[in-house]
């Protein structure tokens, strides 16, 4: 298990999110999406959710696992609707 | 025999110092339980309490205190309010008592240090008054609900929260403590009896008082304002004593201990305070807002005494300026979405006519809160239970041990103020809080959070339930919604006549 400290676009709280090192971004954030969408936030359709460490400029790549992008352990991160 | 007049004796009454021969003066007042800012002992004689009682004084009129408490109590206990009260006032009487309670004894505890360490004869003087009282407040306190223990097992929370490992426990523990019990007896007099106790017993006792007696709990009404007599009183421990520390060139280390006791009042005060009076009180009893309630007496007068014994106004006031318009709201959503993990039963407050009154109280608030209790009236009406209750742990912050909040919806600002130290990362609910931890990381570092035991095994199993077990939360004890969800079903309601 690699725990993440999630912050999800438009809820309300910091979430522990435990994920897997091998886990792609993508995965990352539908696994994050399952507890804020619909629980808290609506959904919006026709966009991607993407990752991103938090004040980071830019999003890692969508394929790229929490252990090729570095994230140590309670990292935190943002996931948003792009 | 004629008496003399009190202030004919008093001073030589009270002032027991005198010159120790067999011990030395650290041994006497260890400057780790006495006096951290090393101010030489003769000039403590400066000291002069603001309000001076004796004994045979103190006693009497205590005992007129508690005979009106307990005589309200036993004449009201006929009318069977509890039986008629609303679930959300309930509720409110139940997270206080477990809040509250037993810390009285761990204030009577810190009173006592004062009694002991205090170098200025006045201060121990005073202090064992409010040893005495805060004996009271913990006794009172743990009767008056036990009463309810036989009709709702939340009741015993009263005298149980304290000794378990609920996150509201925590918090409440750690915070406390850091200000109450494991510091010197001046910094004791600065951050407990004028930092929290001048400014934010007030709220929970003045305040909440004047929306009791508004829900008809006239028994609950009398017994905080009761106790608040007494907090008044011993709270004019700390002002004398800062008079001392600034006259000896200690402003700027008095004035840090005063920001780091003031800022962790506040954020206790979001999770305890702030819901129950913008959401547990039911709607037609509320007096005034949280925020309203704060602006009068935080900004009003605590902020006016500051600046009165030539203190500054803390450097992140313009934060807590901010914080006042949102935290306490996260802090209710929080407690609301997780509440199997509290010991009362959360009332939602987001009914149609609650909304307006926010939107009112705190312009913005549909289209920040709002955004997130719509989807939740949503799945309430969907039958979506699964949706109702969390799947994870919120993250905690490493100096409140609440969790890290922020505004949602459409004007979303959260953010996770963390920091590496010595290898471990510690994440923070606000700048302050991070603050905090810097001044001393030493006296903070060591201590894990919920959030932190459980990523490190200590919880087991490591589910929902495991977490609930270790915070020894049983069944008929785990927080519901207090009104079955009404609220919601009443919202929709609202929003299908507005279509």
């Amino acid at each position: 298990m690699h725990p993440l400290v999630v912050n999800f676009e438009a809820d309300f709280v910091l979430q522990l999110l435990p994920v897997e090192a091998d886990f792609t971004m993508d995965q990352v954030a539908e696994a994050a999406a399952f507890h804020s969408l619909n629980r808290r936030v609506k959904p919006q359709s026709g966009k991607t959710l993407r990752v991103r460490v938090q004040d980071a400029d830019v999003p890692l790549g969508r394929e790229v696992t929490v252990a090729q992008a570095g994230l140590r352990e309670m990292e935190t991160v943002e996931v948003y609707y792009e | 025999m004629a008496l003399l007049n009190r202030s004919d004796w008093y001073d030589i009454a009270r002032d027991t110092n005198w010159t120790p021969k067999y011990v030395t003066e650290d041994a006497l007042f260890p400057p780790q339980m006495s006096d951290c800012f090393d101010i030489p002992r003769e000039k403590w004689a400066g000291y002069d309490e603001p309000y001076k009682t004796t004994y045979r004084e103190y006693v009497k009129v205590q005992r007129e205190k508690d005979a009106g408490a307990y005589s309200v109590k036993a004449a009201l206990a006929r009318m069977k309010f509890f039986e008629g009260a609303d679930p959300g006032w309930l509720s409110i009487l139940k997270a206080h008592y477990g809040a509250i309670a037993v810390q009285e004894y761990a204030a009577g505890m810190a009173e006592a240090r004062m009694a002991r360490f205090g170098k200025a004869s006045g201060m121990r003087n005073m202090a064992t008054f409010g040893l005495l009282d805060e004996t009271r407040h913990g006794q009172i306190q743990l009767y008056f609900p036990h009463e309810h223990v036989n009709k709702d097992r939340q009741f015993d929370w009263a005298h149980k929260a304290m000794h378990t490992n609920e996150w509201g426990a925590i918090a409440a523990r750690h915070m406390f403590a850091d200000m109450m019990n494991t510091r010197d007896a001046v910094s004791v007099a600065i951050m407990l009896t004028f930092a929290f106790e001048t400014g934010f017993t007030n709220m929970q006792f003045l305040g909440l008082a004047a929306d009791a007696a508004e829900a008809g709990d006239f028994t609950f009404a009398n017994l905080i304002s009761s106790i608040q007599t007494d907090e008044a009183r011993h709270a004019q421990i700390g002002a004398p004593a800062l008079k001392i520390l600034i006259e000896n060139g200690k402003q700027e280390e008095a004035q840090r201990k005063v920001d780091i006791a003031f800022w962790r009042s506040w954020r206790l005060f979001t999770v305890l305070t702030g819901p129950m009076m913008d959401y547990y009180t039911p709607l037609d009893k509320r007096e005034k807002s949280f925020k309203e309630f704060m602006e009068e007496w935080i900004i009003g007068q605590f902020e006016r005494n500051m600046l009165d014994l030539g203190l500054d106004k803390p450097w992140y006031w313009d934060i807590f300026l901010e914080e006042l318009n949102d935290t306490h709201h996260g802090m209710h959503m929080g407690v609301w979405y997780w509440r199997p993990t509290v010991w009362w039963n959360p009332a939602a407050g987001a009914s149609s006519a609650e909304r307006d009154w926010l939107e009112e109280k705190y312009p913005g608030w549909n289209d920040t809160w709002g955004q997130c209790w719509d989807v939740i009236a949503a799945n309430v009406a969907a039958g979506r239970e699964d949706l109702l209750l969390p799947q994870t742990l919120p993250v905690i912050c490493n100096m409140t041990n609440l969790p890290i909040v922020g505004r949602p919806g459409k004007r979303w600002k959260l953010r996770d103020y963390h920091l590496d130290y010595k290898g471990r990362r510690y994440h923070f609910g606000s700048e302050p809080d991070r603050w905090v931890f810097e001044q001393e990381p030493e006296r903070y570092a060591g201590h894990t959070t919920l959030v932190d035991r459980f990523v490190a095994g200590l919880v087991q199993p490591p589910t929902i339930e495991g977490a609930l077990q270790y915070m020894n939360l049983g069944q008929g004890e785990i927080g519901e919604d207090a009104h079955g969800y009404d609220w919601a079903f009443d919202y929709q309601n609202f929003r299908k006549q507005a279509v």
